[in-house]
């Protein structure tokens, strides 16, 4: 046996592999880590968690970007928050698609207090090529859905929030209608149901629409943001020019705002308002919700509602068996089994 | 319910809401495919309980306290979610289990199918009828708890038994030991119950105070009352272990109160007060008469003996049970005696019967002890649990303090009816040296209530089984005095 190893290992010459490893990978991949990071400031990432400095990165201003920093003043009148918040998860697949658990969450508070909260689901969807043709979706798009469920979750998250959205534009009147998340046109809209139109039905009834992004793609805004970083209280930047350069179909006013004091994050917003007034709508929003750790208390609220809890997922299971004539096949972890249990 | 897990001889049971069932319960576990069936007893229950489920109710509860909640819930989930956080786990104890030809069998060794097996609770009459547990002279102690069906001990799995009745102060042993007693004299029975607390006299009245069915068979002695014996009739040997037990009398001077004894006797004058002036004048040490007239003196304020021998109403057991052939209790009441004069009582009645029973002059006998320890003697106890069943007393011990009966007594104990502990020291004690395992006996008997009790051993045939006593027929007395009442 040593000597069958012993044989194969002398056909491979490794100092030549080597050598042609680093010659190919280099052209493409640059490995020469003491130069590239070195003074670098560094934050370790951690999958599926969106960790930024707790400092921010501490860069310097862009010289060339002169974006105005307007801090914002509380407005003290009664005007409904109502924010809103969605989550979707994959609960089941079978041989030709899968089923799908949506909970939304809807938050309403005034003069700071949330008053009442309404919890709407879970409910199920399922997606396979036999439904995914009444959803008026591209076909291409439409098998990408089937393909890859983080899709397809952001299909029906989207037209479940803007079915929402739309009712709450339709039925409040000069209140602040808060999302989570920019406001961005998508291509899992129903035409009848996007974002635009709830931005008319907003102007319509003049109410005022926020999306707040916990964090942003656009390393940009990080530089951009200094200035708002050393402020004290809530403020926010004016960057329009550079969001609507980056991003295609986003609607209203794009900003990046600081809700609380100094050490409150930075985070996206997006402003759909009367007469475009910024201001007005952001210190309505700063009287009538509770800030906590830089974030409005009703859009958290929002979020609690309408994730899923671990009973809620049990419960679902345990719905789908007991109710719609399944069958559960025994299933298995492939990467555990391939890979072992070593946990690392 | 289902079966969960099994965990040593225990099994752990899901259960939702709706399965009705509580600690000491019994279930009936059958499965499906082997047709062979398990009895289980609840000894415990607890919340099904996760880190996750508990991080839900946490969430939920902060959630509906920050705003009013409104629900669309189409498929009802929420519902069901309130239902999995009230499921329960029932942790039993394996007890026995219905071998393939419907016999009870001890055989446990076989696991029931988690799957196909049916899981549903055992009626008490259901577990007698597997544990063929029947008898000729029933005693209705209560319900079963749960089903709220009669519940009956045999006096047949009293006799020649040895049994403790115990739990904490106000926890319903007396009302227990009085509905035994009561039931054994109605069944023909002789007992003789040593009352520290003058209250089993009430046995001859009803609560609404007219006379009980047993009222002819109830007799009730006091010391002077009806307690008083004649030295004659206590004879040597009894007087002997008074003397010596109770009073601690020395040899020397037991050796000269019999002298005196006998010339007494040879006189034909063997009383009391010919005893105080044969001791004046009797040519002894003065240490040893000394001795003699303190313990004349004792004797005398007992006012257990009779000057007279020839005095009408002394005591002669055997009298008392010839005369009353359809059962009788006797009550000896010590609630006003001095702690030397129960002593004194308790020496001289044992011995007396004892002899009695040698001489099989009586028929065997049921004692009742309320809180023995507190007039017999330390090494008395392991001559009432060998010597003396065997001549034909069979005591039941009634206490509140368990660790004032020796782990000797517990071992040769029969059957104990345990009522509410909620002390650790004595859960400890109890569950140490009981006929069941420690843990039923801890986690059943801190949560009975009042009235309720723990029945182990032959008279349930080793299943412990929770009985509610049935409430008070008989008049209640010896309650605490009160002030402010």
């Amino acid at each position: 046996m040593t000597a069958q190893l012993n044989f194969q290992s002398n056909r491979i010459n490794f100092s030549e592999f080597e050598h042609a490893f680093d010659q190919s990978l280099g052209q493409c991949l640059s490995s020469r880590l003491d130069e590239l990071l070195k003074g670098k400031k560094i934050i370790f990432s951690s999958e599926d968690k969106n960790l930024v400095p707790v400092d921010g990165w501490g860069l310097r201003n862009i010289p060339y970007c002169t974006t105005p920093l307007t801090t914002i003043q509380p407005r003290m009148d009664n005007t409904t928050v109502c924010a809103m918040d969605s989550s979707t998860i994959q609960l089941a697949e079978t041989e030709d698609g899968s089923l799908y658990g949506v909970k939304s969450g809807v938050v309403l508070s005034i003069g700071g207090h949330a008053l009442i909260h309404f919890k709407i689901g879970p409910i199920l969807f399922y997606l396979s090529e036999e439904t995914i043709g009444h959803s008026q979706l591209d076909h291409r798009l439409a098998k990408l859905i089937l393909i890859d469920s983080d899709f397809a979750k952001r299909l029906i998250r989207i037209r479940v929030e803007r079915v929402i959205q739309m009712e709450l534009s339709n039925n409040l009147s000069k209140s602040i209608i808060l999302v989570d998340g920019s406001l961005k046109s998508s291509l899992f809209e129903e035409k009848k149901q996007n974002i635009k139109n709830v931005a008319e039905n907003c102007l319509l009834k003049q109410n005022s629409m926020i999306g707040i992004s916990k964090s942003s793609k656009l390393r940009i805004l990080d530089r951009v943001s200094t200035p708002l970083a050393k402020i004290q209280g809530p403020a926010y930047m004016d960057v329009n020019l550079i969001i609507k350069s980056l991003v295609r179909n986003t609607v209203g006013d794009n900003l990046i705002a600081k809700f609380g004091n100094h050490n409150s994050p930075i985070l996206r917003v997006d402003v759909v308002s009367c007469n475009s007034d910024k201001d007005e709508a952001l210190g309505k929003l700063l009287a009538n919700d509770s800030i906590a750790c830089g974030y409005p208390e009703t859009l958290r609220l929002a979020h609690h509602v309408s994730t899923f809890t671990y009973t809620e997922i049990s419960c679902l299971r345990g719905h789908v068996l007991s109710n719609y004539d399944v069958i559960e096949l025994a299933s298995e972890d492939i990467r555990k089994t391939l890979l072992g249990s070593i946990t690392v | 319910m289902k079966i969960l897990s099994k965990n040593g001889n225990e099994l752990i049971m899901l259960a939702m809401k709706t399965d009705i069932a509580s600690k000491g319960d019994y279930l009936i576990i059958e499965d499906e495919k082997s047709k062979r069936k398990m009895i289980v007893q609840i000894y415990d229950e607890e919340y099904l309980s996760s880190q996750s489920l508990i991080e839900d109710i946490v969430k939920d509860e902060v959630v509906t306290a920050s705003s009013i909640e409104n629900l669309h819930d189409p498929l009802n989930i929420g519902n069901i979610s309130k239902i999995i956080r009230d499921a329960r786990v029932f942790r039993a104890k394996i007890r026995a289990a219905i071998d393939l030809s419907g016999k009870l069998s001890s055989d446990v060794t076989w696991l029931p199918s988690r799957v196909y097996s049916n899981v549903r609770r055992l009626r008490i009459s259901e577990l007698d009828m597997l544990i063929e547990r029947r008898g000729v002279f029933p005693i209705p102690i209560g319900k079963a708890r749960g089903d709220n069906e009669d519940f009956e001990v045999y006096a047949e799995d009293l006799d020649g038994k040895l049994n403790i009745i115990t739990g904490k102060k106000e926890s319903g042993k007396s009302h227990l030991s009085k509905i035994l007693v009561k039931t054994l004299v109605q069944h023909g029975a002789f007992v003789i119950v040593f009352d520290l607390n003058n209250e089993y006299g009430g046995l001859a009245w009803n609560s609404d105070g007219s006379p009980s069915p047993i009222h002819e068979q109830i007799m009730v002695l006091e010391p002077g009352y009806g307690l008083r014996f004649s030295l004659a009739y206590c004879g040597k040997s009894a007087m002997y272990n008074m003397l010596k037990n109770a009073l601690d009398m020395p040899s020397a001077s037991l050796r000269e109160f019999f002298r005196i004894w006998d010339y007494l006797e040879n006189k034909q004058t063997l009383e009391v007060e010919a005893f105080g002036n044969a001791i004046n004048t009797w040519n002894i040490n003065e240490l040893v008469r000394d001795a003699l007239i303190s313990r004349y003196h004792v004797i005398q304020s007992s006012r257990l003996f009779s000057n007279n021998r020839n005095e009408d109403g002394l005591i002669k057991f055997e009298d008392v049970i010839s005369k009353k052939r359809k059962g009788t209790a006797i009550v000896i009441s010590m609630g006003k005696a001095t702690s030397i004069a129960r002593r004194m009582i308790v020496e001289l009645v044992l011995s007396k019967l004892i002899d009695l029973l040698e001489k099989v002059v009586i028929p065997p006998i049921f004692l009742f002890a309320e809180e023995a320890h507190l007039y017999v003697r330390d090494t008395y106890w392991e001559d009432i649990i060998t010597r003396m069943r065997h001549f034909g007393i069979y005591t039941t011990f009634i206490t509140n303090q368990p660790d004032a009966i020796g782990d000797g007594i517990y071992r040769q104990v029969d059957n104990i009816f345990l009522f509410n502990f909620t002390n650790d020291t004595d859960l400890d004690k109890i569950s140490k040296v009981s006929l069941a395992d420690n843990e039923t006996i801890r986690s059943i008997v801190r949560t009975l209530p009042q009235r309720y009790c723990l029945s182990i051993g032959k008279v349930v045939c080793d299943l412990p089984i929770v009985v509610k006593t049935a409430p008070a027929e008989v008049l209640t007395l010896g309650e605490t005095k009160k002030f402010f009442i």
